[in-house]
Order: structure tokens, then sequence, then C-alpha cells
């Protein structure tokens, strides 16, 4: 019979590398674990503008579709591969993994304490939506697993937002008020990159987040908060993860990141102390550290005190690992107050 | 030994699938729908809710307008298909759902209203009905004549 | 300098003035059999997005506003008609339960070596799939800053789209450097026909392209890797993709259906985004009778199980696109936008029928 369909695109193999043979290890079969050969060569700089995979052959003529974040210094983590992995195995549905029927009806006060803390953690949540995604669909697929891994960091928060939004809305209470929202202005205002972005959200405003995060399980009233603190302090470990091992290794690799840091802590440390001077948060957590209303303003103030006192060690040490240079005479007092030890 | 397509045969395997915690991993997970199973003059309404398969019904043609998806193949190729998962733990190669209904002139799975959305929740629990089937590997399960 | 609030013997002073300027309160939501889910606690005020979104702070909605929260503003979907489908949160929980990872689900060590032609087909269409998934992940993530959080429901299937898509993107990169050949060369259609979802500049147009007809097309090519796969391994990796994409249509037909009914002075505007689907649909890579494209290639011979039944592998494929077409015939009635398959706006039935089996 005639051969009726002639084949135009040809199954003759062009390939940069064929012969490659990953096989599973223990672990399964890992994103990292393929990156052999030229597979696995990731460039200092990805000109290419199309949706051509890494180590594929390019297609000549196709029109760009402007991508900008195209150097690697500017969004490159070693561990962007393992933590997408990592993320992938951490399966957490909160219909079914929270344990909901924990949950026991608590005095008033505590509850909107609670609620207003949710509410603010929701609006977190929502910054950490809204700042990824729209750099993510910015960057190279030279860089895929940075754009795959930031895909479950998305993730992760619309678990955390919806997570803390049913936690609100369960237990007889409801939303609170929200917050004043420089800081999330501020980190979507973060336009001029992708690292400066990731110095406010992941770096700054995740360690602080991190620490309300360990406090809040510590202090939970049962296994169902528990559990939702827990998940989303190992979501957060993991794009922190990231955001330290994105800087220091852009630190590395580009002379003036030390230095342009520095001028973002500077300016995002002022607009810190602001919010921080906002008493809503800090008397809402002192209420649920204290367990109530009654000792808020001494044991649970001093706890919250604790924890700033905490997140200030964390992110100062943070920036001293990175290599990054802090004044602490420029701290602005509502900062340096935790460092110090001048809080009670 | 189950008659299979009983009410019975179902109930027997939504048994193992219902007790099983992998079947609610690997992309498996909540479904809700109802599904028949045409072999022959034989039809069985199939409910899932949840995690779990929670019933089937003998019904006639008219008990098909409402469910969501039919399954229907000849009944040679149903034995052929679970003759397979029972001689090796799960639909192999040529004997899975979705590959049947490709193989098939007409498709494996089709409905009455002919709503597409709900015929695609055949598709979107896919997964979870394959391995619905596969748990009848566990059952002694009575071919007939 | 304030002093910081003080120690267990220095109580500060609260003004609790927050307590009084929360949102609606009394919330009881209670877990049913499937647990917690979004639509359990769409209750009373939670429950109610606005039609219109007049939130530029980016509060949960039902949070109390605070008069002098700072405007993030930037959001370009602000009417819920734009981005509203009813099961939103039916489908985001769905997509929740139905995770799983390329890296432990798929029986990667059920692969064995393949003949060479087959190997190059399979690799070839990993190839293109990871590029053509790259569209699906780069595009709902644009759009997903852009909404506001008062319509989070859809926003978070969007967001779980993206997480898929990675995971798709991941998986087919797997396939192609596990047993023995290697990316191929890419075909650059994401900048093409398929790129047109890339140029959309409202989401109903690309929703349409994206999830109606993109990844109605992709759930085919899916399907059919399933049923033309080798090993376990294939037959998972493209059942679940399978999976995946079809939550992916779903969220499609629901908010034209949405749209249709809710804005139904958008119809005449739909019709012409779905005039252009079709119109790439029968000159691209979807068209029954279409060979022209590297995907069919590796398709045909996959189908045909060997180089040497390239023709009968094309004859599979031709016969497989004439029953997706009838599938996107009948999404589009579902849709509620089956008028133009009646009235003679919509030609592709009969092109369909001029294909010969």
């Amino acid at each position: 019979m005639p051969e009726q369909f002639p084949p135009k695109y040809g199954t003759v193999a062009r390939s940069n590398q064929w012969g490659t043979r990953v096989k599973p290890n223990k672990h399964g079969l890992r994103l990292g674990d393929i990156n052999v050969g030229v597979y696995g060569e990731i460039p200092d700089r990805w000109d290419d503008q199309t949706r051509n995979p890494r180590g594929a052959i390019a297609k000549k003529g196709v029109p760009p579709l402007g991508y900008a974040i195209r150097d690697k210094a500017d969004l490159w983590a070693d561990s962007a591969a393992d933590l997408y992995e990592e993320a992938i195995q951490r399966r957490f549905a909160s219909a079914t993994d929270v344990p909901w029927d924990t949950i026991k009806p608590l005095p008033d006060v505590l509850e909107r304490a609670i609620c207003q803390v949710l509410t603010e953690l929701c609006q977190y949540a929502n910054c950490d939506i809204e700042v990824i995604s729209q750099w993510q669909h910015q960057m190279a697929y030279g860089y895929h697993e940075v754009k795959q891994f930031l895909a479950t960091a998305t993730f992760d928060a619309t678990r955390m937002y919806e997570s803390f939004r049913k936690r609100a809305l369960c237990n007889g209470g409801g939303l609170g008020l929200e917050g004043p929202g420089e800081i999330n202005r501020m980190i979507l205002e973060s336009r001029g990159g992708w690292s400066e972005t990731v110095t406010y959200l992941l770096l700054m405003r995740g360690s602080f987040m991190q620490t309300m995060l360990r406090y809040l399980e510590r202090y939970a009233q049962n296994d169902a908060e528990r559990s939702i603190y827990r998940f989303s302090l190992e979501a957060k470990a993991r794009q922190i993860t990231y955001g330290l091992d994105h800087l220091r290794y852009s630190i590395a690799h580009d002379d003036d990141r030390r230095t342009v840091m520095q001028t973002l802590f500077f300016i995002g440390d002022r607009v810190w102390a602001r919010e921080l001077g906002d008493h809503v948060l800090r008397e809402a957590l002192s209420i649920v550290f204290a367990g109530g209303l009654e000792n808020a303003p001494t044991t649970g103030n001093a706890i919250y005190n604790r924890m700033m006192r905490d997140f200030m060690n964390e992110y100062l040490g943070i920036c001293e690992w990175l290599g990054v240079k802090r004044d602490l005479a420029t701290l602005p007092g509502r900062m340096s107050q935790y460092v110090t030890g001048a809080a009670g | 030994m189950i008659r299979f397509p009983s009410p019975a045969w179902f109930d027997a395997v939504a048994a193992v699938f219902n007790a099983d915690d992998r079947y609610r991993g690997a992309g498996g997970g909540q479904s809700f729908c109802r599904f028949g199973v045409i072999v022959g003059e034989d039809i069985v309404v199939v409910t899932m809710d949840g995690h779990e398969c929670t019933g089937a019904d003998a019904v006639d043609r008219a008990g098909l307008a409402d469910v969501d998806f039919y399954l229907e193949m000849p009944r040679s190729q149903w034995l052929a298909m679970l003759q397979d998962i029972a001689a090796n733990g799960h639909a192999t190669l040529n004997h899975t759902l979705n590959t049947i209904d490709l193989d098939l002139d007409e498709g494996l799975s089709k409905s009455v209203h002919g709503d597409q959305y709900r015929e695609d929740l055949f598709f979107r629990y896919n997964q979870t009905l394959q391995f619905l089937f596969d748990a009848s590997a566990r059952v002694h399960t009575d071919f007939g004549a | 300098m304030n002093t910081p609030a003080g120690s267990p013997s220095a109580p500060v002073e609260f003004k609790l003035d927050w307590l009084s300027q929360q949102g609606e309160w009394g919330t009881q939501a209670t877990a049913g059999k499937q647990g917690l889910t979004l639509a359990d606690v769409a209750i009373g005020s939670y429950g109610e997005p606005p039609e219109f979104s007049d939130n530029m702070t980016g509060r949960p909605r039902g949070a109390a506003p605070r008069k002098a929260a700072y405007r993030i503003g930037g959001y370009s979907i602000r009417t819920r008609s734009e981005i509203w489908l009813d099961n939103a949160s039916f489908l985001y929980e769905e997509a929740l339960q139905r995770q799983w990872s390329s890296a432990t689900d798929v029986p990667w060590h059920t692969l064995e070596p393949l003949p060479d032609d087959i190997e190059t087909a399979q690799c070839n269409l990993a190839t293109f799939l990871t590029e053509v998934e790259f569209v699906a992940g780069d595009v709902p993530a644009r759009w997903i800053a852009q909404t506001t959080p008062d319509y989070f429901e859809p926003r978070n299937c969007l967001l779980a789209q993206v997480m898929d898509e990675a995971r798709h993107m991941d998986v087919f990169r797997k396939r192609a450097l596990a047993n023995g050949g290697g990316l191929t060369q890419a075909t650059g259609g994401t900048a093409g026909v398929v790129g047109s979802i890339d140029l959309a500049r409202d989401f109903t147009e690309m929703s349409s392209r994206l999830h109606i007809s993109g990844e109605g097309a992709v759930l085919t090519i899916f399907r059919m890797g399933e049923l033309m796969a080798y090993n376990d391994a294939e037959k998972a990796i493209y059942r679940l993709c399978a999976q995946d994409e079809a939550r992916h249509v779903a969220f499609g037909v629901m908010h034209m259906r949405y749209m249709s009914e809710a804005a139904p002075e958008r119809r005449d505007e739909i019709d012409s985004y779905l005039d252009e689907a079709e119109r790439q649909i029968l000159a691209g890579s979807q068209n029954p009778a279409g060979q022209a494209t590297p995907s069919s290639d590796a398709l045909a011979v996959l189908l045909g199980g060997g180089r040497d039944q390239y023709d009968e592998g094309m004859k599979k494929l031709q016969a497989i696109r004439r029953r997706q077409i009838q599938e996107y015939v009948k999404r589009v009635r579902s849709a509620g936008f089956g008028e133009r398959f009646d009235n003679g706006r919509s030609r592709i039935q009969d092109l369909m029928a001029s294909t010969v089996a």
C-alpha cells in the first residue's frame, strides 16, 4: 500500500545528547538527578527567549517571549530542584489533614485574638502569592528548577491562606481587621529585581513569619492549629532556604549585590519599624501567647518580646551569614530595642 | 466467588478499595460521581463519595439517565479486562480504562445526557476509577459462563 | 525611642480597639464527611464574593477594612463575571487531593529499552509536551497576580494549575532522559498558535484559548499517551497528567458557563474567541486531517507501534482527533455556547464531516 502520510518531521533522533539513561534511586527519580551532561549545564546567562527546554535543540526563527530574568545570579539557588521535590512530597490538604474536630469553643477575646492573627497571616500569604506569581512568569526556562520550586511556593502559600481562613471561620469567630499593609506594599513594589524582592519577601518578612509561626505552634490551643502552623512552618522554611541559597549565590556572583542589600535593609527597616508601631498584631499575639486577656499585658507581652528578640536575632544572623554588614546604630528604635536587650 | 457484574461484586470490590489507604494518594483522592456499568443486560450504578465507593445498585436502562457517565463494552471485553487484573494485580498495558476507551470505536465512557462536563469526570477521576477496578484483583470473581 | 512593651513586672496598656472592628462574627463552619472544605466556610458575608470588588488593599474577603491601610492596587480583575465559576472551591479541593509526585509515584523501574524509532518518538513527544506545559505554567501565573483576593476561589484553581503544570514539565523531562534517549528539538509551536495564549488581554479570552482549546487538545494527547504507552511508567505518567488536565478543562467550561449566564452582553465577544480557537484547531495540530507537526509524527509512530506502521498510526490518530473535536463541541455546548453549532456560525462540524474515516 502506498505511503499515504509521509512523515514531514522525521523520526530520526536529533538531540544534543542522545543515549541518556538516568535510573531512579531509593528516593525515586528526582529533578536534580536528571541534570546530567548537557542537560545539567546551567549557563550564567540564558539568552533563549523562547520556551526551549534546556538541553533541547533550539528551533530557529521563533519569536521571543520577553523573559526579563535571564541571568543566573538573578534567581538561581543550587537547592531549588531538591526543594521542589521536597515540597511535592509534603502533600497537605487542610480539609482532611487537619483534625478540625479538636477545636473547642474558646473565650471570646482569645478567639478574637486568634482570628486577628490569622487575618494578618492570610494577608502575608496573599502577598506571597501575588509577589511570586508576578515574577515567576518572567523567569527564563534555562532555570526551570527555580520556576518549578516557585510553583510549589505559591501553592504552599495558597494552602496556608485557605487553612488560616478555615480556622478563623470554624469556631464561632470570623476574620479580623486587615493589617496596615505598608510592608505588603513594599514587597509588592520591589520591582527592581527578583533578588531585591527575595530580600524583602523571604529574608525579612519570611523570617518574621517563620518566627511567629513557631510561637503560634508552641502556644496553639488545639491539634488543629498545631497542624496548620506546623505545615506552614515547613513550607515557610523551604521558601527561606531558597531565599538564602539564592541570595548567597547572587552575592557571590554579583559584586554589587551586597551593597544593594544594605540599602534595601536601610529602607526596609524603616518601613518595618513603622508597621511594628501598629498595636493590633502585638496585642493579639500577646493575648494568644497568654491564653487570654488577663495575663496578656504581662506574660503575653513578655512572650511577644521574646518572639521579637528571636526574630531580630534570626534576621541579623542571616545578614551576617550572607556577609551583609549591618550597622546596629542605624536600626530604628522599634527594632533595636529587641537587639540590645532593653525589652523585659 | 461473587458473580460479575452483580451489585454484590461491586460491594466486595468497594470493601477492598475503601480499606486501602494507598488508593488515596499517588493521584487518587476524593471522587464524587455516579457511574453506570453495562455488561450485556446487566446494569449497575456505582456511587463514589469522597474516598469511598459507597454503593452499587442494579438498575434498568432508564436508571442511566442521571448518572454522570456509564461504561459499556461487550461482556467478553469486560472479562478480558478483569482477568488481566486478576492475573497481574492491576490492569496491564492494554486493559486500562482509558486505553479501552480509546481502542473502542464507540468509546467505553458515554452518557445519556450528553453533558461533556459531567462526562469529563471519567477523566478527572480516572486514577481513582482505575484503582477501583484494580482492587478487583483481590476479589474472587465468578466470571460466569 | 519607644520603650518596648514591658516585662511581667511592668504591664503595658492595651488599646484593644480592634476587638470591635472585626468582620462578621459568630461564624461556625462545620466539617462535613469530606473534611472542612472551602465550600463549608463560605458562610454569610464570607461566602458572598462581590459582583465588583473595591478591595485594593489585598485583605481577605470578609475582613474588616482599615481606613489607613495602604493600597496595593494593580488588580485588573475586579469584576466577578470576569473570572468566576461556581464550583471553583470544589475543583481546588479536588486538586489538593490529587497531587502526585513524579519522583515516587511513577514506576520508573518499569522502563525498559525500546526500539530506536519508538524511543525517538517518545522523546520527541516528551520534548514537545515539556515545551507546551511551559505555557500553561506561565500564563495563569500572570493572571493570578492581577486578580483581587475577593475572588480567591478561582485564583486558587489557577494556583493549583501552575503547580500541576510544573509537575508536568518535570515528568516529561524525566521521561526523555530516563530511557536511553534525550530531549530532541523544540517545536517553537508555543510562540505561534499556542503562543497566542500569551497575548490575551482578557481573562475569558485567555481561558477560552488555554482551558477550552489548548488544554482540551493536550488532554487528548495525554489520553493518547496512556493508550500507546509501552510500560507502566508511561501509563502512569500520561494517566496522571490527563487527570490534572481534565480538571483544567473543567475550570474553563465552568467559567464560560458562568459567563454565558452572568454576562450575556459578552456572548458575541466570547463567540469570537471560540471562532479563533476553532480556526486554530483546524489549522493546527488538532485537526484530524492535519499531519504537519512534529507531535503528529511522533504520535503516529507510537500509535502504530513503529516507524514502519506509520500509516496505521496516523489513521488511529485521525480517529482519535475526530473524537477530540466531538468532545470539544460537547464542552462548548455544556458551557452554554452550543448555539454556534446550530446556527451555522461554527464550521467545525462541517469540516469534521468532510474528513474521511
